[in-house]
């Protein structure tokens, strides 16, 4: 449908505007563009290497050879073994299937992404902790929700709306305790941690021995890779039980044949993603001055330090977010609300909730993300825009005090 | 400047009632309203997307834009006054009743309490001190819809397509860029949406197979799923094998059976006089002409009539008058009124 054109610009995918000057797109963390670099990757496995892996014949043997030296790769970029690694069709999948096996109590966030919330309402028996107003889920709230029953605890490696970026390795310690205690009391109930590390993956550090989790869900649509592909990655320990049946493909664990091209493309996109992004935290601190600046009413929510460095969740009180956005794409700058779900479902984001930002607040949220290439000109067009909006919509609202 | 409250459901009329109410000069907010955000298994109610587009509009439009949340009243007062119909074998009309209840009720009653001078609605009719007069677009004309609406409600409201074509309403939004434009016209109502009526009432109403009787020789010649999916005059859907086609000519809903004859001409088909109730005449007080015209279904042709009492009588016999089903009263281009078929 739409062409992407390399780099950060995206072309409209509708008629009216494809001949304006080049829009700007601040929603990374919901999409990003295939990179170049893996869709050419991908390439002959659509038409040339299309063999099925498991057929006998030598063609077909070389494609699952392939595809076994991808996995490999994909592996390696976090620390992990191929044979790990099971492939899914996207991170929502990869969570459903490490929650399956889990019989037991599950302890998980309130800031979560649907995925991982429905996921463990379906299973019951599950604890929500509450964050901190920054979004931070701490290990000793974790550690308070712990009970002799607990055989799950499923944390973000950060958060998907605000950037907030996870203490794992405190919760694993957690955990890590947990375990100790049980042994030594005779208490038999496995304990596993798993981390939906969709958002992070690519921008911060990422590999299971310094994050200290049993299972990782990672997504390649949000890497610059095709989208409908993750993977859940568990340690050969933890025993999976499969949501999918049929020809055993990936252990067992999930059948169907194998998306060749789709884990040629992941595994690249996983090698790229290794690049410095300390540019893009200046990015991120330009963009954010220049709207406090202006609007010094403004909040900024997510955690000071710990947060990914190209994400701004920013809100406007008083503000109609979703306005805004309406306003925006009409300048050809794209951007998100508070939370991409909730837009026009007029239901408050489970996030901004959970911190305890009131209500008109968290209408006026935007979230703004940066991307691979994003220009300081950009970033500098794109608030230059915002600010005009912004200011139209205060103007626009009876009262308003300037 | 005069303050108007516009409903706006998502759809290239009333987008564009929005945005020529901007451009005469008056005050315009935009609201939408939530009658029904229910997904029924295997149909999704497009609500979330009508809201979407309604408030991209009217955002474009720069003008303020609110939600007003009618769905239980909608669906104590609309479905359930449809779903009840159904069950005593009639043929009801839920757009009516909306029209009714909601949008001339508490449409208005809400936007009057919020400070409105008048609603505005994207509806292809016309007002005149209170009067309910057709659209300049005869094959569009809503006020059959519309004829149980209030003088009061009347004397507030505007309708700024009156005087447009659908195709004209089409150009004018495009030349507008209105997202709206091209946006494919919503048939019917909202919640039977893509199903139809029978997976819908299926939901709500418990049905018993019963027989098909031919009326002519009593024999039963088919079975149906159940007699309230049949109206009168009804010829498809019958299966019962070839020949010549079989009308519904009659049902008892006690029994459940549907009487059908291969009689086109069958009496109970063609009616040249209809009793009504509940009718609702828009100017209670002025005098009414005797001589009227009828319409009996949406963009059904006027017949002419005689109106006496709650009897109409005629010109010509007319096929499949049900109950339940409105007959809709003019007097050259103006609704008078009407009532409900007995």
């Amino acid at each position: 449908m739409c062409t992407v054109a390399i780099q950060l610009r995206v072309k409209k995918c509708y008629n009216t505007r494809v001949n304006t000057p080049d829009s700007i797109y601040l929603d990374y963390a919901a999409a990003a563009p295939v990179d170049k670099r893996v869709l050419e990757v991908m390439q002959p496995y659509f038409s040339e290497e299309f063999f099925n892996p498991s057929s006998p014949y030598a063609p077909a043997v070389k494609v699952r050879r392939e595809y076994e030296a991808a996995k490999d790769r994909l592996a390696h970029t976090f620390g992990a073994k191929g044979d790990e690694v099971v492939i899914t069709a996207g991170a929502t999948e990869s969570i459903n299937l490490a929650f399956n096996g889990i019989k037991g109590d599950i302890i998980t966030s309130k800031i979560e992404h649907s995925a991982v919330i429905s996921a463990a309402k379906h299973h019951g028996g599950v604890v929500f902790v509450k964050p901190t107003e920054a979004g931070l889920i701490s290990a000793k709230s974790i550690a308070e929700s712990m009970t002799p029953q607990t055989e799950l605890v499923s944390v973000q490696l950060a958060n998907h709306e605000l950037g907030t970026i996870q203490p794992l390795r405190e919760i694993a310690a957690v955990i890590k305790q947990e375990r100790e205690t049980r042994a030594e009391s005779g208490n038999k109930t496995p304990i596993l941690f798993h981390s939906d590390a969709s958002q992070g993956f690519g921008s911060i550090d990422v590999h299971i021995a310094r994050l200290g989790v049993d299972m990782l869900t990672l997504n390649s649509g949000k890497i610059y890779g095709p989208k409908q592909v993750g993977l859940l990655w568990h340690k050969p320990s933890v025993k999976l039980s499969p949501l999918i049946f049929g020809g055993g493909q990936e252990a067992g664990v999930r059948s169907g044949t194998e998306n060749v091209a789709g884990v040629i493309g992941f595994a690249k996109a996983a090698q790229l993603a290794t690049g410095k992004l300390s540019d893009t935290a200046k990015l991120r601190d330009l963009m954010q001055t220049r709207l406090l600046d202006k609007f010094p009413q403004a909040v900024v929510s997510g955690h000071k330090k710990k947060r990914l460095p190209n994400f701004l969740h920013i809100s406007f009180p008083g503000i109609d977010a979703e306005r805004v956005i309406f306003l925006l794409e009409d300048e050809g700058v794209y951007v998100a609300t508070g939370s991409a779900c909730a837009a026009s479902r007029q239901t408050k984001s489970n996030v901004l909730d959970a911190i305890g930002m009131d209500d008109s607040l968290a209408r006026g949220s935007l979230r703004l993300t940066l991307g691979r290439g994003t220009t300081s000109e950009m970033v500098n067009v794109a608030i230059d825009k915002i600010v005009a909006v912004i200011e139209s919509e205060y103007m626009r609202l009876e009262g308003y005090v300037a | 400047m005069t303050k108007v409250f516009v409903g706006m459901s998502g759809g290239v009329d009333s987008s564009l009632a929005a945005a020529l109410l901007v451009e005469q000069g008056y005050d315009v907010i935009g609201v939408y309203m939530k009658n029904w955000s229910q997904d029924l298994p295997g149909m999704k109610c497009p609500w979330a997307e009508d809201l979407a587009d309604a408030k991209r509009v009217a955002v474009k439009l720069g003008i303020d834009f609110r939600v007003f949340d009618f769905e239980r009243e909608y669906r104590d007062q609309v479905v359930q006054y449809m779903i009840d119909e159904y069950k005593l074998g009639h043929t009801p009309n839920p757009d009516i009743m909306c029209n009714q209840e909601v949008k001339f009720k508490l449409f208005l009653d809400a936007s009057l309490d919020q400070g409105a001078d008048m609603i505005a609605t994207g509806h292809y009719a016309k007002t005149s001190d209170g009067n309910l007069l057709k659209a300049t677009d005869e094959n569009k004309d809503q006020t059959y819809f519309l004829y149980r609406v209030t003088k009061e409600a009347l004397e507030k409201t505007l309708f700024p397509l009156g005087d447009m074509t659908k195709q004209q309403v089409r150009k004018e939004a495009a030349a507008r860029s209105l997202v709206t434009a091209g946006k494919k016209e919503s048939m019917g109502v909202c919640f039977v949406g893509q199903v139809g009526m029978k997976e819908f009432l299926g939901q709500y109403v418990e049905t018993q197979p019963g027989d098909i009787v031919d009326k002519q020789s009593g024999d039963k010649i088919g079975r149906h799923d159940g007699a309230i999916f049949y109206t009168l005059g009804q010829r498809h859907g019958l299966d019962l094998g070839g020949g010549l086609p079989y009308y519904v000519v009659g049902k008892d809903m006690e029994r459940n059976e549907v009487y059908v004859s291969r009689n086109i001409n069958d009496d109970n088909i063609w009616r040249q006089t209809i009793e009504l109730q509940n009718i609702h005449w828009i100017d209670e007080s002025s005098e009414r002409p005797r001589d009227v015209q009828v319409r009996i279904r949406h963009r059904a042709a006027l017949v002419d009539a005689v109106i006496e009492g709650n009897t109409l009588t005629l010109a010509d016999k007319q096929r499949a008058i049900t109950s339940g089903q409105s007959a809709v009263i003019y007097s050259g281009n103006k609704c008078l009124g009407g009532g409900v078929v007995v």
